[in-house]
């Protein structure tokens, strides 16, 4: 190091500056085509819809300034926060089991077999199934007596089997499994891809280290996937803190209250009751938690990576 | 510092497109010659009385041709409410329920048509008076239908009973057991409610004097009870299967598996077009909605539908023609013919009215004077509050709270949450 | 909770000096020349376990399928059929008039000339702006990468609903409402393809790109004519799952095309949905339809899946 004559500190300092400038250029250049769209058409909007929690405006009169009055009335609202705890409670129940199912489905699928192809194209049915007859059918598989899920319940010995969508308590639980039913053919795509990722030699230099099938797919497969496992987890968090139209048909938020999540509220308070204040509000607290769970699952992989 | 920059250049964004979206325009002065006019409409190619009533408009009028500005009417306010908040200048806007009227009436986007109201026939006109804003009319209506109790014939005599002309709810809850057929296959029921709460409420409300705004519902305890006893002796599908298959109130009716259903009038040319097209074999005829007592005046309750002129329109003239044709005797005739109820009412529009059936309890039925009480009153609260009886509606219908419970719950959630 | 961290960092010190191993060492060549070349994307699996396999998965495709029957078998019943207590799973009469009838009632020959047009326009846009802009994230590093990108996808989950209006405004202003260019723009440029390929461009050994810039290659060409060749299944996963959001998008067409030449399938199908009741089985006929070109697409676009970078793209 000492060898070499360092270069005049100005210099030096310069082509730093530049080499800087340059890869923030470059870099830019790549993300530009992309974000210049998503910025006007999106962010702005979404911009203007954060401004607007701030305010009280029906879409047609001039909106008014009113500071914190919509997060205040958003503290006294009860259904608010039965609506936050049942998204928590979907997304908890959806998360674990849809990465689960969707992991299992690829893996299983992960084949070079005749008419897996087949296979393949079938467990994306639920996803472009119509979402009437998703909630038609599952209505009817989960009826409280007449209902094949509860008949077998009987069969096995559950004496008193739960009432599914037509009673408050098993209300979630019923679209929790439907949605995972839903949505495991979707994830199970990207998964798929992410396994398409992993050289085969991988594998195969653990099976020279004497590696068996289990050891493998934790040491792996797994560590592998590691990419796509944050991409499924954020995305999969993310559309469950959203998750509107499977509730909006199968429960429509209710009995009662039992399933009313949180963009049902927010649909309701814009679109329908026209509280744009009120509704940006709830959207924005919604973003925030989100935005919260995000930075965190990026930290967290972020550590793991290094 | 640099943040309520950013904040308040964003404020000052918004409202520019704000204003700039809704900076009315003044009154263009009326043109001669042919006027194109825009009305907005929903599912056009399905609901026939769109056409009729343009059609027959247009005939009348050479000069003016109309232009349906087609929207789908599962979320039809909410398109119409996006519309209007970027300054949509259609003509004519189809207003598809009181709430919905109300709104766009309090936020300055229709037009005062008090005076084309009054040059009307305003006596014949059933439902006026809930599109009366601090005196001022700002849409007339064209459509007013009511809820009345259809039954079917077959299922009646087989069972040797007598029509249900003018029954009370007792009588009505004995006539369902009665007509009920726990072996037939499927089963029949001896009548059926849909799960919608205006069944229960609405009835409720119009034939007790009860105000579905007030945050007081005790007038609802005989009829919840009556429904429930209903369905817990089997004689009612009960309301989770039905809410949570979606039933349709159709399926029951024309396929013979409900003797007797309360519902609107709408259905009739509903019920009409299913048996001539094949699909349904129901020998049918309609009954006034049961009473609470015997022997007094019809009490129902039914939702008008109204026409309203978009204060952005650039032809307000042809515009409020157009709302006098509709809402009068002519554009009644019109409807009438394809089995829509109109508003206005006349000896000529009862002839039109041929998708009735021919009995006298039907043709009375239909032309009885009777109180037709409004589904749900208009105020600033109305959605609210018709949010809270919904959930609330539910919790009592699948049984998880008591019908004490549930009008209690509805009672101290409207007043706090609403009221308060 | 300390012994299941260690044991994970042991097991990731295994994974990575396998993975090292794998890639540099010279017994990994040498072991990989002299064993029978195993086919690419897959495992070998015994005929017990392939019995097994084929037959879990036809339990597993007869639960996916049974909504799909029922919508099906809806699509064959007249209106007042669909919905009877109890389910009939076979109609008693097949009213195969649906499927014609449909094609005269709704213009829907138009409406799905309409939404192949918006899918494919739109996906090949998303594919292409996303997968250059995922470059930008996943392989340059610059000032504020990082937090740009975690806003970027945060965006995602602010649902709709809540800037539907300012959007609607805006769109107005610019005088793109009612044609089909309001939607392209809205959906061309998602967030969601930016982070699909990113990550998928994570798992590409950063050597790649080093050795390319090495021999003087320009990131603009080593995206080209490296890394786009190497994500055929991430471009093919993203590509049908855009073509099926755009296909089954119903909230972005209803609110911006007014006039019924324009309108998408999905609009076409909720027009049987009427004021006071529907007619379900022509919404069930309309959804059969609307599915065949969806699996039509994965059918073509799924084989991407199983052939991937596999064992080309290290050694390149």
């Amino acid at each position: 190091m000492a060898v070499t004559a360092p270069a005049p500190l100005a210099t030096r300092e310069r082509t730093k500056r530049r080499r800087r400038l340059r890869d923030i250029a470059v870099g830019w250049s790549f993300i530009l085509p992309n974000f210049a769209g998503f910025a006007l058409l999106t962010l702005v909007p979404m911009a203007g819809a954060f401004v607007l929690a701030f305010m009280e405006w029906d879409s047609f009169t001039p909106p008014e300034w009113v500071g914190l009055d919509n997060f205040e009335r958003m503290l006294g609202d009860p259904t608010f926060w039965i609506a936050l705890g049942n998204t928590a409670y979907y997304a908890i129940g959806h998360i674990p089991l849809t990465m689960a199912a969707s992991l299992g489905l690829a893996l299983l699928l992960n084949r070079r077999l005749r008419g897996l192809g087949f296979f393949r194209t079938a467990m994306f049915f639920p996803y472009v199934t119509s979402l009437v007859a998703v909630a038609v059918v599952w209505n009817m598989l989960f009826n409280p007596t007449a209902g094949p899920i509860n008949q077998a319940l009987e069969f096995f010995g559950v004496a008193d089997p739960p009432g599914w969508t037509s009673s408050s308590a098993w209300a979630m639980p019923a679209v929790i499994i439907t949605s995972v039913w839903r949505d495991m053919g979707y994830y199970m795509v990207l998964y798929l891809t992410g396994l398409q990722a992993i050289p085969t030699e991988y594998h195969e230099a653990a099976e020279v280290d004497g590696a068996n099938a289990w050891q493998r797919f934790w040491n792996v497969t797994i560590p592998s996937l590691r990419p796509t496992t944050f991409f499924v987890l954020v995305m999969i968090t993310i559309s469950s803190f959203k998750v509107f139209d499977l509730i909006v048909v199968m429960t429509d938020g209710g009995p009662g209250r039992a399933t009313t999540v949180l963009s049902q509220l927010i649909y309701r308070q814009g679109i329908i009751e026209n509280r744009f204040g009120y509704s940006s509000a709830i959207a924005l607290v919604l973003f925030v938690i989100v935005l919260a769970f995000t930075a965190a699952q990026f930290t967290l992989q972020k550590r793991k990576e290094l | 510092m640099k943040r309520t920059i950013t904040a308040a250049a964003a404020t000052v964004a918004l409202a520019g497109l704000v204003l700039t979206g809704c900076s009315g325009q003044a009154a263009p002065a009326e043109e001669e010659g042919p006027v194109t006019l825009t009305v907005s409409v929903w599912n056009y190619d399905q609901t026939p009385e769109f056409k009729a009533l343009f059609e027959a408009f247009e005939a009348e009028n050479p000069d003016i041709t109309i232009e349906p500005v087609d929207i789908l009417a599962d979320d039809y306010a909410e398109k119409l409410t996006t519309m209007l908040s970027g300054g949509d200048t259609t003509d004519v806007l189809t207003m598809k329920n009181v709430t919905d009227y109300s709104r766009y009436a309090n936020r300055g986007q229709l037009l005062d048509v008090t005076d084309t109201v009054n040059a009307m026939d305003t006596d014949k006109i059933a439902g006026l008076d809930p599109y009366q804003v601090d005196d001022v009319y700002y849409a007339v209506p064209y459509r007013q239908d009511f809820w009345l109790l259809y039954y079917n014939k077959g299922l009646f005599d087989a069972a040797g009973l007598d029509y249900p002309d003018h029954i009370t709810w007792d009588e009505y809850a004995d006539l369902a057991a009665k007509l009920t057929d726990d072996a037939a296959n499927p089963k029949v029921y001896g009548s059926y409610q849909h799960t919608w709460r205006s069944v229960t409420q609405a009835t409720a409300a119009a034939q007790t004097d009860g105000d579905l705004l007030s945050g007081d519902y005790g007038f609802m305890d005989d009829q919840y009870e009556l429904f429930l006893g209903l369905q817990q002796s089997g004689s009612a599908l009960d309301y989770a299967t039905a809410k949570s298959q979606q039933i349709s109130y159709r399926t029951m009716f024309e396929t013979g598996q409900a003797a007797m259903m309360p519902m609107g009038s709408w259905y009739i040319a509903g019920i009409k077009a299913a048996i001539d097209g094949g699909t349904s074999t129901v020998d049918w005829g309609v009954a006034p909605l049961p009473q609470v007592e015997s022997g007094e005046d019809t009490v129902t309750f039914g939702s008008p539908t109204a026409f309203a002129i978009n204060t952005k329109s650039a032809h307000q003239a042809a515009a409020k023609k157009f709302l006098e044709f509709a809402a009068g005797e002519e554009g009644a005739k019109a409807i009438a013919a394809i089995g829509v109820v109109p508003a206005y009412g006349s000896d000529a529009v009862a002839e039109a009215f041929t998708a009735l059936p021919t009995d006298d309890l039907s043709v009375t039925t239909f032309n009885e004077p009777k109180t037709v009480a409004l589904e749900m009153p208009v105020s600033e609260n109305t959605s609210d509050i018709s949010t809270i009886l919904d959930e609330e509606h539910d919790l009592i219908m699948v049984g998880e709270a008591s019908v004490g419970d549930g009008i209690g719950a509805m009672d101290d959630r409207v007043t706090s949450e609403v009221l308060g | 909770m300390t012994d299941t961290k260690l044991d994970e960092e042991t097991r990731l010190g295994a994974f990575e000096s396998t993975v090292t191993a794998a890639m540099t060492a010279p017994e990994a060549e040498r072991v990989v020349g002299r064993r029978p070349r195993r086919p690419r994307g897959g495992r070998r699996v015994s005929a017990a376990r392939k019995a097994l396999l084929y037959a879990l998965l036809v339990v597993v495709v007869g639960l996916v399928f049974v909504p799909f029957f029922w919508m099906i078998s809806s699509s064959l019943k007249h209106d007042n059929q669909v919905f009877q207590i109890p389910t009939q799973w076979i109609p008693t009469e097949f009213v195969w008039s649906n499927y014609v009838d449909i094609w005269t009632q709704i213009p829907l020959a138009n409406y799905l000339k309409n939404s192949l047009f918006l899918a494919i326009v739109i996906t090949f846009l998303q594919l292409l702006t996303g997968s250059f802009a995922a470059y930008g994230f996943a392989k340059l590093r610059f000032p504020g990468r990082d937090v740009l990108f975690v806003a970027y996808i945060a965006t995602i989950a602010v649902p709709w609903q809540a800037y539907m209006i300012p959007q609607y405004i805006m769109m107005q202003q610019a005088g793109l409402v009612n044609t089909h260019l309001s939607i392209i723009l809205l959906q061309a440029f998602g967030a969601f393809g930016v982070f699909l390929m990113r990550q998928y461009y994570l798992t590409i050994p950063d050597e790649l790109c080093e050795a390319a810039r090495i021999d003087g290659m320009s990131e603009y060409g080593i995206w080209a004519r490296i890394i786009l060749p190497l994500s055929k299944p991430a471009l093919a996963s993203l590509g049908l799952l855009t073509f099926v959001g755009v296909w089954n998008d119903y909230m972005g067409p209803f609110i911006y095309l007014t006039s019924n030449d324009l309108w998408t399938v999905q609009l076409g199908l909720r027009s049987f949905v009427g004021q006071y009741d529907a007619q379900y089985a022509m919404i069930m006929t309309g959804s059969v339809i609307s599915v065949i070109p969806i699996v039509i697409v994965f059918l073509l676009g799924q084989k991407q899946f199983i052939q991937g970078i596999a064992t080309t793209g290290l050694k390149g």
